[in-house]
C-alpha cells in the first residue's frame, strides 16, 4: 500500500509536467487555433537555461524564474514567426512551429551541446501520511496547483484574460470591438512559453533533459490537452494527471519499457473516440 | 465608377454638407477578383439616423466592415469624425463570457469602462449582467451587442441587420431603444437593413445599395413614396426574413 | 458579387494544407524547352552513377530513396490533404521486412518485393482507425505511432532490439551481385522510377482527379459521392508502400538496422522536403528532396571541415531544415516547383494571369465574418 501511494504521488508529479505543457498548448490553441508543436521546446529551453544559470552561481529559485522568462521569450518569438504573417492557416502554422522546433535544436546544440543535462532540485524525502515521498515531487505538484489557480484567475478575473477569452470565443467580434487579434495571439504564445518554461524547470530535476526531449514532452502535453478538446485548461490538468499515473503504474506493475506506449495508445484512443462523437466538428476544425 | 445615379435631394439634420461623422467617397472593396463595392459614396451627419437598404449580397455588410476597419478598401476614402461603433450582423457576442464581460470588452482601449451609462440606456441588460451571452435569446443578444457597441461611447453606431431573425415585437422594442438613443443622446445611427420598412420608419434619410453601387438615395418619406423602391423593397415586407 | 467572393474565401479557409488552386484550373501544357530540360536532366541523372565517387554515390542513393518516401508524402498531403509525421515508420518497416527475410535465407529480390507489401498492409491496418482523424489530430497520431513503433522494435528480439540487425546481405538478383555502390545507385533509381510511374498513373486516373477534390474540401468531395474514406486509405497505403520499398533497398545498402536510425525527426525531414518542392506534385517531390539533400550535404561537408566542433554538422542540418521549412511555408506555401511552373506557364502561354487566378490563390486577405460565428 505504501508502495502504491509512492507510485501514485510519482505519477501525479509526472502528470503535472504533462499538464503544464498541455495548458500551454491550450492557451495558444484557444486563441489562435494553432497547435503549437514548439511547446515542448519551450520546456527544454527553460530547463537547459536553468542548468546554465545555476552553473553561473545564480541562486536556485531565481535561476528557475529567469529560465521561465527565457521560455516566455521563446514562446513570443515562435508566435511572431508562426502567426505574425497575415493569412497563415492553422495547419500551416503547425508546420511552422515544427520548423521553429528544428531551428531551436540547432541553437540548443550550439549553446548546450547534445548531451543530456540535469538540474539539481529539492533533495531528500518528506513523509506524507506516513509515506516517504521525494520532496521534488511534492514541489512539482504544489507549483502546478498554484500555476493552475493563477491561470484560472487570469482568464476569469483579469481584463486581459477576458479579452483573450473573447478572442478565442469570437475572433471576428474581437476585431469589431477593436482588439488587435494578432497581438493577442503573441500574448498567448508568450503565455504558452511561460507555462512550458515552468514545466521544464520542474521536470528537469526528475529526468535529464537534452535538446530532443521536446518530442516526448509535446506528445505527453498534447495527450493531456486533447483530453479537454484542447480548449479547457482544467481538463488538461485532469488528463495530464491521469496520463502520468497510467504511465507510472504500467512501469511499476507491468513492463517498464511499455510505460510510454500506454500514454500514446491512450492519446490515439481519446482522439478517435472524440472524432467518432463529433465527426463534422473535426472536419471543419482542420 | 462615380456615375452613381443620385435621384433624390439630400435632406435631414446636418445633411451631407455639414460636419459629417461618416463621409465615404468612391469606396471600392474587392475580394480577390470579385468587386463587392464599386465606387460608393455616402455620408452621415452628426446626430443623424441614416438607413442603408438593399438586397442580400448588395455589399451592405462589406461597407460596414470597411467602416470599422476590418476590410481594407482597394481605393476611395473613408473619413470618420469621432468614434464609430459597430454592431455586426448576427450579433457576434463573446458566447463564453457573461453579459457584463461582453460590455466591458466593448470598452477595449478605453480607461473608462463603467457599464452604468449603458445600463441607463438599456435597463434590461442590468438584470442579465451575470448570464452567459450564449445562453440568451436572440433579442437579448441583439441588445447586448448594441450595449457592447455603446461601451465605446460612440458618436455614431452602425447597426448591421438589426431585425435579422428576430420576431417583429422584439424588433419594435429594439428600434425604440435606438430611436431614443438617437433622439435623446444625439448618437448618430447608421442602420443597415434588408427590412426597408423598418429602416424607413426609424431613419430620416436612406441610401439604396444594389450589387455594390448606390442606386438611390434621399429622404425616407420620399423613397417610401417612390414606386420603384416601394415595389422592390416594401412589396411584401413584413419584417420577417427568409 | 460579394456572395461569390464570400464563398471563395470560406472554402479557402477550410481547405487543408494549401491545396492547389493552381491545379483547379485546366492545365496548360508545359512548353517544349521545359520538357527538353526535363529530358536532359533525366538522362544526366541516369549517367551520373558512372562518374560519381563513393561519397557522391552515397548522396545519390540517399536522394533517390528519400525521394520515394517524399513522393508518397506529397501524394498524401497534396491530394488526400492528410499530414503524416510518421512516414519514417514505413521506411523502417520496409527495411526490417527485407532484412529479416534475407537473414532467414530468402532471396533479396523477394525481400525487396515483400517490403512494400508489408508496409502497405501495416498502413491499411493503421489507416482504418487513424484516418478518421484530421489535421493536427492526425499529425499527432502519426507521431504517436512512430514512438510506439520504436518501443516495439526495441522490445523485439526478432528485430534485434536496441542493438539492431547486423550483417544484412547485399542486394543480388538470381546470383548476380548488385551490392556495390554503383549497382545500388541504379537499383535505387529504378525503384524511384517505379514510384514515379505509379504516382503519375494515380494522379492522372479518374480517382486521382477525385482525390484532388478531396484535398480541397473533404465535405464537398463526400457530398459529390466520392468514397472519401476508401481513397484516403488507398493513398495512405500507397505512400507507405513507396516508403517500404525504399527502406528495403536502404537496408541492403547500409547492411544494418537499429531503432536509433529512425528518429521522429527523420519523418519530419521528409515532410520538409515535400513542402519545399510543393505538395501534390511529383516533380516537386523530386526537386525538394534533391535540393534539401544537396544543401544539407554541402553544409555537412563544411561542418566536418577542420576546426569545427563535432556537433557542427548536426547544428547546420537542423538549422537548414528549420529555416527552409519556415521560409517555404511563409513565403512559398505552394512549394518551389508549382510556383516556378506557374511562372513558366504564364510566360509561355498567352493570356496573362486572370483575376480569378488571384482570387483563388490569395483568399486570406478578405476579412469576412467567420462562417460559423458563435453568437
Amino acid at each position: 500500500m505504501t508502495q502504491f501511494l509512492m507510485f501514485l504521488v510519482n505519477g501525479i508529479a509526472i502528470g503535472c509536467g504533462f499538464a503544464l505543457v498541455g495548458s500551454g498548448l491550450v492557451a495558444v490553441y484557444r486563441i489562435t487555433g494553432v497547435v503549437n508543436f514548439a511547446q515542448g521546446m519551450f520546456a527544454v529551453v527553460a530547463a537547459l537555461s536553468a542548468t546554465s544559470f545555476v552553473a553561473l552561481g545564480i541562486w536556485h529559485g531565481v535561476a528557475e524564474l529567469m529560465a521561465v522568462l527565457v521560455g516566455g521569450f521563446a514562446g513570443l518569438a515562435t508566435g511572431v514567426v508562426a502567426v505574425g504573417r497575415r493569412g497563415t492557416q492553422p495547419l500551416t502554422a503547425l508546420l511552422v512551429t515544427l520548423a521553429v522546433g528544428f531551428l531551436a535544436y540547432a541553437i540548443e546544440v550550439l549553446v548546450w551541446g547534445d548531451q543530456p543535462r540535469s538540474l539539481p532540485g529539492l533533495d531528500g524525502r518528506a513523509a506524507l501520511l506516513g509515506v516517504p515521498v521525494q520532496r521534488q515531487y511534492l514541489l512539482v505538484i504544489a507549483v502546478t496547483a498554484v500555476v493552475f489557480v493563477l491561470l484560472w484567475l487570469f482568464f476569469a478575473r483579469t481584463y486581459l484574460g477576458k479579452a483573450l477569452t473573447a478572442c478565442a470565443s469570437n475572433p471576428y467580434a474581437a476585431r469589431v470591438v477593436g482588439i488587435d487579434v494578432t497581438r493577442m495571439a503573441f500574448i498567448a504564445f508568450a503565455l504558452g512559453g511561460v507555462l512550458g518554461g515552468v514545466a521544464g524547470v520542474l521536470v528537469a530535476p526528475l529526468r535529464p533533459i537534452s535538446f530532443d526531449s521536446d518530442v516526448s514532452l509535446i506528445v505527453g502535453g498534447f495527450a493531456a490537452a486533447i483530453f479537454g478538446g484542447l480548449t479547457r485548461p482544467m481538463m488538461a490538468l485532469a488528463g495530464g494527471v491521469l496520463l502520468g499515473i497510467t504511465e507510472v503504474m504500467i512501469r511499476a506493475y507491468g513492463d517498464a519499457s511499455y510505460g510510454t506506449v500506454g500514454a500514446l495508445v491512450f492519446l490515439i484512443a481519446i482522439m478517435i473516440w472524440q472524432s467518432a462523437r463529433r465527426p463534422t466538428l473535426h472536419k471543419e476544425a482542420v | 465608377m462615380s456615375n452613381v445615379p443620385e435621384t433624390a435631394v439630400d435632406s435631414g439634420p446636418g445633411g451631407p454638407h455639414g460636419e459629417s461623422v461618416i463621409e465615404v467617397a468612391d469606396l471600392v472593396v474587392r475580394y480577390g477578383a470579385a468587386t463587392a463595392l464599386q465606387g460608393v459614396s455616402f455620408s452621415v451627419g452628426p446626430g443623424e439616423a441614416v438607413a442603408l437598404v438593399g438586397p442580400n449580397g448588395a455589399g451592405k455588410s462589406t461597407l460596414v466592415n470597411a467602416l470599422s476597419g476590418i476590410v481594407r478598401p482597394a481605393s476611395g476614402t473613408i473619413r470618420i469624425r469621432g468614434r464609430l461603433a459597430h454592431v455586426p450582423e448576427g450579433r457576434q457576442l463573446f458566447g463564453e463570457l457573461s453579459v457584463e464581460d461582453n460590455l466591458l470588452i466593448g470598452a477595449w482601449g478605453r480607461s473608462d469602462r463603467d457599464p452604468a451609462p449603458v445600463y441607463a440606456v438599456l435597463p434590461e441588460l442590468r438584470g442579465l449582467a451575470r448570464r452567459k451571452a450564449a445562453a440568451l435569446s436572440g433579442g437579448q443578444q441583439q441588445m447586448v451587442a448594441i450595449g457592447r457597441a455603446l461601451m465605446a461611447r460612440p458618436d455614431v453606431i452602425a447597426v448591421d441587420e438589426l431585425s435579422l431573425g428576430l420576431a417583429p415585437k422584439v424588433v419594435t422594442g429594439l428600434a425604440a431603444h435606438l430611436r431614443a438613443l438617437n433622439a435623446e443622446r444625439g448618437t448618430a445611427v447608421l442602420l443597415i437593413e434588408q427590412n426597408a420598412r423598418l429602416a424607413f420608419d426609424l431613419c430620416s434619410r436612406a441610401y439604396v445599395l444594389e450589387a455594390g453601387r448606390m442606386v438611390v438615395s434621399g429622404a425616407c418619406e420620399e423613397l417610401a413614396r417612390s414606386n420603384e423602391v416601394a415595389r422592390a423593397y416594401l412589396g411584401g415586407g413584413t419584417g420577417e426574413e427568409p | 458579387m460579394s456572395i461569390s467572393a464570400r464563398h471563395g474565401a470560406r472554402q479557402a479557409r477550410r481547405g487543408p494544407a494549401e491545396p492547389h488552386a493552381a491545379y483547379a484550373r485546366p492545365r496548360t501544357g508545359l512548353p517544349s524547352p521545359v520538357l527538353g530540360g526535363i529530358a536532359a536532366t533525366a538522362l544526366a541523372t541516369l549517367l551520373l552513377p558512372l562518374v560519381l565517387d563513393r561519397g557522391g554515390l552515397a548522396l545519390y542513393i540517399d536522394i533517390a530513396l528519400s525521394a520515394c518516401v517524399v513522393v508518397g508524402i506529397s501524394l498524401l498531403m497534396g491530394f488526400a490533404g492528410q499530414v503524416s509525421l510518421g512516414q519514417a515508420v514505413f521506411f523502417a518497416i520496409g527495411g526490417y521486412t527485407a532484412a529479416v527475410l534475407v537473414l532467414n535465407d530468402v532471396p533479396p529480390l523477394v525481400g525487396l518485393l515483400a517490403a512494400p507489401v508489408a508496409a502497405g498492409l501495416v498502413a491499411l491496418l493503421l489507416g482504418v482507425p487513424l484516418l478518421r482523424l484530421h489535421g493536427h489530430h492526425l499529425a499527432f497520431a502519426t507521431i504517436a505511432v512512430h514512438l510506439i513503433f520504436l518501443v516495439v522494435v526495441q522490445q523485439s528480439d526478432t528485430l534485434g532490439g536496441n542493438v539492431g540487425l547486423m550483417g544484412i546481405p547485399g542486394f543480388s538478383v538470381g546470383g548476380i551481385d548488385l551490392a556495390d555502390h554503383r549497382s545500388i545507385a541504379f537499383v535505387s533509381w529504378g525503384v524511384l522510377a517505379v514510384v514515379v510511374l505509379v504516382s503519375h498513373n494515380v494522379i492522372t486516373s479518374r480517382p486521382g482527379r477525385a482525390l484532388r477534390a478531396l484535398a480541397t474540401s473533404e465535405t464537398a468531395a463526400e457530398s459529390a459521392g466520392i468514397p472519401v474514406g476508401r481513397y484516403k486509405l488507398t493513398v495512405f497505403a500507397l505512400s507507405a508502400a513507396f516508403a517500404g520499398l525504399a527502406g528495403s533497398v536502404w537496408a541492403y545498402y547500409v547492411g544494418f538496422l537499429s531503432p536509433g536510425m529512425f528518429p521522429v525527426s527523420m519523418s519530419i525531414t521528409f515532410v520538409v522536403m515535400a513542402a519545399v518542392g510543393g505538395m501534390g506534385s511529383i516533380w516537386g517531390a523530386l526537386f525538394g528532396t534533391t535540393a534539401v539533400k544537396l544543401i544539407v550535404s554541402y553544409l555537412g561537408m563544411l561542418g566536418t571541415a577542420g576546426g569545427m566542433p563535432d556537433y557542427a554538422p548536426a547544428v547546420l542540418s537542423y538549422a537548414v531544415y528549420g529555416l527552409l521549412l519556415i521560409l517555404i511555408l511563409l513565403f512559398l506555401p505552394h512549394g518551389v516547383v508549382p510556383a516556378l511552373r506557374d511562372r513558366i506557364v504564364r510566360r509561355w502561354s498567352a493570356p496573362p494571369r486572370t483575376p480569378l487566378d488571384t482570387a483563388g490563390r490569395d483568399p486570406g486577405k478578405a476579412g469576412l465574418p467567420p462562417a460559423n460565428g458563435r453568437p
